[in-house]
């Protein structure tokens, strides 16, 4: 092997050389030299891309990918653990004081804007396919839905829904495994939110006015049927 | 997915620089894998499997908006300027700036550890021209480390 051969093997592959590389290098100081220099900008690679990694984005990974199998059905599976709490609330139903999961869901809407302005799983065959498998039914929609996703919360993941309503846009995030004392509400940068526990964790409503988040609220009770809670 | 999801997400997060982008493509590219598990005919493939799935959904989002962050848009004014933080930093933006056919094959090497036929697999080209690929990319790196070290006076 030549200098020129074991420095073009060691730029492409500076962790896989052949044995006679190594031989190579234990005899030509300046090869020996390039090595070295190489290892070293793989170190400061390694270092560099090794991003953080958003905690539990493998259990929600594996949670997305068993329950939201071909097309909406399976959409379902996940959100049963979200909204099979469904109207739990209602028998938890107390005010509480701090209102921190209320303004939780303001803040996560204000930090995903794009939620606001774009679609995602737009159309009423996701929100529906996710609330039979929870089993519950829409008597009528609830507005037109234009955003469905999957996200991180402070304490898990929840289901991140946004629908257009006569009265401007409405947020929905349900969040399975966290437990609410009581209901809870906040105001805070223009958007108004409101918080209730269900049976295995709870819901937000984010609107820009408390009157509209109510009937949000209000819809809910009316339009969603639930054959189980 | 357990055991690939780290790999994954940095992969993408390195495609894309948002991590809100990279984790929507890596749960979009499982889900795609999961409903396409029969078609892996051989499991010890399933790591280049998904790394080909996630570039193809990263393209898939690009397509889809022309928002594509780089480097180039940080305002490195309004960062920490640690040392190590800077150094690091710098390698980062070292590694952004490489044009996206040297960048790629040396993601999914780092990162991936991927060898340079599986890569070619993965990105649908020949082993040699990833090679030349590599080649190029730690040349480009190399030179901007050298000139970074001269700008810092430290000589490399």
């Amino acid at each position: 092997m030549n200098c020129l051969e074991f420095r073009r093997l060691k730029l492409a592959d500076p962790r896989r050389l052949p044995p006679d590389a190594g031989k190579h290098a234990a005899g030509c100081a300046a090869c020996d030299a390039f090595a070295r220099e190489v290892d070293e900008t793989e170190a400061a690679l390694d270092l560099a891309l090794t991003a953080p990694v958003p905690e539990g984005l493998e259990d929600r990974i594996i949670f997305r990918s068993r329950h939201l199998r071909p097309a909406w059905r399976a959409w379902a599976l996940a959100a049963s653990v979200a909204l099979g709490v469904g109207l739990g609330w209602i028998a938890w139903n107390a005010q509480s004081p701090s209102g921190q999961y209320a303004r939780l869901a303001i803040e996560h809407v204000v930090l995903e804007p794009e939620s606001l302005t774009t679609l995602r799983n737009a159309g009423p065959e996701a929100f529906q396919a996710v609330l039979r498998e929870l089993g519950a039914t829409l008597n009528e929609p609830l507005g037109t839905v234009r955003y469905v996703r999957l996200c991180p919360v402070e304490d898990g993941f929840g289901w991140h829904v946004v629908f257009d309503t006569p009265h401007g846009l409405a947020t929905l995030i349900f969040v399975p495994g966290k437990a609410l004392r009581g209901r809870e509400t906040a105001s805070m940068s223009g958007w108004n939110a409101l918080a209730q526990p269900t049976r295995s964790g709870y819901y937000a409503i984010v609107t820009a006015s408390a009157a509209h988040t109510d009937r949000v609220d209000q819809w809910l009770r009316e339009r969603v049927v639930w054959s189980r809670s | 997915m357990r055991a690939y999801g780290a790999i994954l997400y940095r992969f993408a997060y390195w495609l894309c620089r948002d991590r809100h982008l990279a984790e929507d493509i890596v749960q979009d590219a499982c889900l795609r894998a999961w409903n396409a598990w029969s078609d892996l005919r051989d499991p010890s493939q399933a790591k280049v499997w998904l790394m080909a799935i996630v570039r193809n959904e990263y393209l898939r989002s690009r397509s889809r908006s022309r928002n594509d962050l780089s480097l180039d848009d940080v305002d490195e004014n309004q960062l920490p300027q640690m040392p190590s933080f800077a150094e690091r930093l710098e390698t980062e933006e070292m590694v952004s700036r490489l044009p996206g056919t040297y960048r790629e094959p040396l993601l999914l090497q780092v990162l991936g550890g991927f060898t340079c036929a599986e890569i070619a697999g993965i990105l649908g080209t020949s082993e040699g021209a990833v090679m030349t690929r590599l080649t190029r990319a730690r040349q480009a790196l190399r030179q901007r480390f050298a000139s970074a070290n001269a700008v810092r006076g430290t000589g490399s």
